[in-house]
């Protein structure tokens, strides 16, 4: 990969732009998280609700891994400072959601 | 970083937005300003997490959701993610044609999206559920509205663009307007994944 990069920098012919296939991959896999969450809503009836609400975030944060990585981009090179960003955001934010439940309902 | 250093003149770059310090500082700093986003939709979330079952008079979450018209709202951004992503596939191939094809296209997704969320809110409202209607109701609409508020800024941000690109061409200065945009939408995507999830399907269950 970094040879790759290098080699692409001196030549434009040489340029190896990547495909639309790992993109279209993502979307799949997307739609599928996704599909997942709505079925284990539908089925709602069957089964306890503690364990549709699990599935729903594991969904939810499989989906968000797989946008942020492939479609921002954030699995190629020079993306240390966004991740460290975006992970500090996520980890404020999830501190605001606990606190806020624990000063409302404990 | 470093790598993305060694521009040519005259050659359009492998990736235009890393091609000079004015376009690295735009997407650094573009990052910067999603993890503050990514805080300011969390407090939403708490907020909406810890009122969501305070409905007043006014009608719950189960009683207002339909799944069908949810998923159809999230099968338009995600295709709209992806035609973005294809737009900046096309930006580091250098084909203007194919980048304002496919910016055209995620655009008028966005607004068939925000047709949908309107429709949605006007359905919501005949069904009682106000702005001030509970406490439901208020964390809804602003979680939810500013959402599709950002989708509304989304859509008028990226149509500039294309003009943009239109008018100047596409180069190493609006190469990395481009990237930072298609980054944004992808990050509105991202929080819409949390939205149907929390709000919408959360809402169903319980």
């Amino acid at each position: 990969m970094a040879s790759q990069q290098s080699a692409s920098n001196h030549s434009n012919r040489r340029h190896k732009h990547e495909g639309r296939q790992k993109h279209i991959v993502a979307f799949i896999f997307s739609i599928v998280l996704s599909l997942i969450a709505f079925a284990a809503v539908a089925s709602v009836a069957e089964v306890n609700a503690t364990f549709i609400i699990i599935i729903l975030l594991v969904m939810a944060v499989l989906q968000v891994i797989i946008q942020m990585a492939y479609w921002m981009h954030m699995k190629d090179k020079g993306h240390l400072l966004p991740l460290v960003f975006m992970l500090g955001g996520a980890f404020v934010a999830l501190t605001c959601i606990v606190m806020a439940l624990y000063w409302v309902w404990w | 970083m470093s790598a993305h250093g060694h521009h040519v003149e005259g050659e359009w770059p492998h990736q235009p937005e890393n091609a000079t310090l004015e376009g690295r500082n735009k997407v650094l700093g573009f990052w910067l300003f999603l993890g503050g986003e990514a805080v300011l939709f969390g407090t939403l979330f708490a907020t909406f997490l810890a009122l969501r079952d305070q409905v007043g008079d006014g009608p719950t979450a189960a009683e207002l959701f339909k799944l069908p018209i949810v998923g159809a709202a999230t099968l338009i951004l995600l295709v709209s993610s992806l035609t973005s992503v294809f737009a900046v596939q096309a930006l580091h191939q250098n084909k203007v044609k194919d980048l304002i094809k496919w910016l055209i296209v995620t655009v008028l997704l966005g607004f068939s999206f925000l047709g949908l969320e309107i429709y949605e809110f006007v359905e919501y409202i005949h069904h009682g559920h106000n702005f001030t209607t509970s406490a439901f109701s208020t964390a809804f609409y602003t979680l939810v509205g500013f959402h599709g508020a950002h989708v509304a800024f989304g859509v008028l941000w990226i149509t500039l663009l294309i003009i943009q690109v239109k008018k100047k061409g596409l180069n190493l200065v609006t190469a990395p307007k481009v990237y930072v945009s298609a980054i944004y939408w992808h990050f509105i995507d991202v929080v819409w994944v949390f939205i149907f999830t929390v709000v919408y399907l959360m809402g169903r269950v319980v």
